[in-house]
């Protein structure tokens, strides 16, 4: 199990190395002055541009620069933003928490309510409920991220005026304790709805299929000969078993929430890491953009191993074949 | 029963004729499934009223002649926009770009993710696993974050952002091609060509490659779906090509004008959607009648 573990961390730190490299040889690839890029749209002093220069040691061989770039990314060192005028790190550091709470919310809910369709689509015995549940789905699965924000504005926010249209608080808030906190989660009930609307029908889509196959396997025939009932098979049998696959696809499935929130947070103008990548693109701001791209391969990495851990936890045929090897 | 003499004596003729009759038998088979034809009919038709979008719009995709922000009316059935144009005239122009991203973007990712995974599948060992580190490498970044970094180092025309959402979407390409080699490769009548001599371009494109085409058409058909939403994030945070009109374009503008002009977002949103579904039906019908098990109705708990 260890051994297991330790692999998979290996490769995934490679991994995460690789990405950053990748990102390296993109950039070289801009066409123009490094240092304007690196500076965006504005006049570069020539004192700025000398210590620049020695910064990224851009006069030196390119082996040598990237071995500098990974020591500073290593470090924590992002660079520096000429749009905010505050290192990398410090904005990611304030931003990425909000991001987390927003995608991790809607993510989770949308995993729970995703498998209880995909299970409830698969095992009904009426053709329709299936059927309904599973148009529900691939309406839902053709609908683009941000749309389904500025329906749920349109109704809840505009029409019906129950909710605010965006932003992480009140400007300014006279509230206090509980209050403050019901206040601030106003504010999240519609970002995190629309994750969940969009998580739930790509894990209910999987899961349907994968309790379909399970239903097909001997070891369900053989609980059906031994008495068990309908709830005692879907529980004991069924449910684990098909929870496996829809697992595996969690790690990746996380990249495409963490990715729907450059969108999402756009439409509710959230401040969080997606709409800070959006502002960057739009300034121009490079160092940000890498910054973030860094943070989320990150967090995909680690998602995915998290992913590889729970799946060994769950799957004992992997705990025992690790053990013996 | 003796052979007819029609069959013997004119076979070019017969020939064309029974690939008429396959091919009238695949749609035949396509439209038995559960949602295919639905998917196929879509598809046509929103091709079809974009393609000839001068016959069905009212107006240019660039006519300001009507007042702005008109709800929905006999006269403009969608309502018009910010700028007074005919939100029902600009969609139509608008899937023009939107679709074109899609097949392009779908084709192009076909041609990067099935050339690599086919030369991983066929060579395998140290190529194969160079190949696929550099696949597993573009599959950690979501799509749109790969879109977006591209956008922003090399800009965005119309053809540009062609490449960067084929380059974005290529991994899963090449997965599913990789595998299907795999599968194939190890299959009796590729042996058998193996052993007759016949070359590695011979036995990859005639030999494996037609047996994979319904597991990559699949793929094929969700990566478009992938790569119109796609570009309707990217249209909706305004960084699409801004002398192209598009679906997502028009979402962007509709955006500021949310409280007062709904019709502006929900239409185009609508026809993002219609795309969507129509490539996902598809990819599902045609999964179905190459694997009808993957499908089959779930066998009854309590019989």
């Amino acid at each position: 199990m260890l051994r297991h573990i330790a692999g998979h961390m290996a490769q995934a730190v490679l991994l995460l190395l690789s990405v950053v490299v990748l990102i390296f040889c993109l950039l070289q690839l801009i066409p123009g002055d490094p240092i304007q890029a690196m500076v965006g749209d504005m006049p570069v002093p020539p004192a700025l541009r000398a210590s620049l220069e020695q910064r990224f040691q851009l006069n030196e061989p390119f082996l040598q620069r990237l071995y500098g770039y990974l020591v500073n990314v290593l470090h924590g060192d992002l660079g520096y933003s000429m749009n905010y005028r505050r290192p990398v790190f410090d904005i990611l550091a304030e931003r990425f928490p909000r991001t987390l709470l927003l995608a991790g919310v809607g993510y989770a809910f949308g995993i729970l309510i995703g498998i209880a369709i995909g299970i409830q689509s698969a095992v009904t015995p009426h053709r329709s409920v299936d059927r309904a549940w599973s148009s529900l789905v691939l309406i839902g699965y053709a609908m683009p991220t941000f749309w389904v924000g500025q329906l749920l504005v349109i109704v809840f926010s505009i029409h019906l005026g129950w909710l605010p249209t965006q932003g992480m608080g009140p400007m300014v808030s006279r509230a206090s304790g509980v209050d403050w906190l019901l206040e601030r989660a106003t504010y999240l009930v519609l970002p995190v709805a629309t994750y969940t609307i969009l998580e739930t029908t790509r894990v209910a889509r999987f899961m349907r299929a994968s309790v379909l196959e399970t239903l097909e396997q001997g070891y369900i025939v053989t609980a059906r000969q031994k008495g068990l009932s309908r709830r005692e098979i879907i529980i004991g049998h069924v449910v684990r078993n098909s929870i496996l696959p829809v697992i595996t696809v969690m790690g990746y499935s996380f990249g495409t929430a963490m990715g729907g929130a450059v969108l999402l947070e756009t439409v509710f103008s959230y401040p969080g890491v997606g709409s800070l990548m959006v502002e960057s693109v739009r300034a121009r701001d490079t160092q940000v953009i890498v910054g973030v791209v860094i943070l989320i391969a990150c967090s995909v990495v680690v998602m995915n191993i998290v992913v590889d851990l729970l799946y060994a936890w769950l799957d004992p045929r992997i705990r025992v074949s690790s053990r013996q090897s | 029963m003796p052979a007819e003499p029609s069959v013997l004596m004119s076979v070019p003729q017969s020939l064309s004729r029974s690939r008429t009759s396959a091919s009238l038998d695949l749609l035949r088979r396509l439209f038995r499934t559960r949602f295919g034809g639905v998917g196929l009919i879509i598809l046509v038709v929103i091709s079809a009223l974009s393609a000839f979008a001068p016959w069905f719009a009212s107006s240019g995709p660039m006519d300001l002649g009507s007042p702005a922000l008109q709800p929905p009316s006999w006269q403009h059935l969608l309502g018009t926009d910010s700028l007074g144009r005919d939100v029902r005239s600009v969609m139509l122009y608008a899937g023009r770009s939107s679709l074109t991203i899609g097949f392009c973007a779908a084709a192009m990712a076909f041609l990067i993710g099935g050339t690599i995974g086919a030369l991983a599948g066929y060579f395998r060992g140290a190529v194969a696993s160079v190949l696929l580190r550099v696949t597993d490498l573009f599959h950690t970044l979501p799509a749109i974050i790969i879109v977006l970094f591209s956008v922003s180092l090399m800009g965005s025309s119309f053809w540009l952002q062609v490449a960067a959402v084929a380059l974005a979407i290529w991994p899963i390409e090449a997965r599913i091609v990789y595998g299907q080699f795999i599968t194939l490769s190890g299959r009796e009548f590729v042996l058998a060509a193996r052993a007759a001599g016949l070359s590695t371009f011979h036995i990859i494109f005639r030999e494996i490659l037609p047996n994979a085409l319904p597991t990559v058409i699949v793929q094929v058909s969700l990566d478009a779906s992938t790569a119109i939403l796609i570009e309707a994030g990217l249209g909706f945070l305004g960084l699409s090509d801004p002398t192209v009109p598009s679906w997502g374009e028009m979402l962007n503008r509709g955006q500021e004008f949310l409280e007062l002009a709904w019709w502006m977002s929900v239409f185009p949103g609508m026809a993002i959607c219609i795309a969507v579904l129509g490539f996902n039906l598809f990819a599902d019908g045609v999964t179905e009648m190459f694997n009808p098990r993957a499908s089959a109705v779930a066998p009854k708990l309590d019989s």
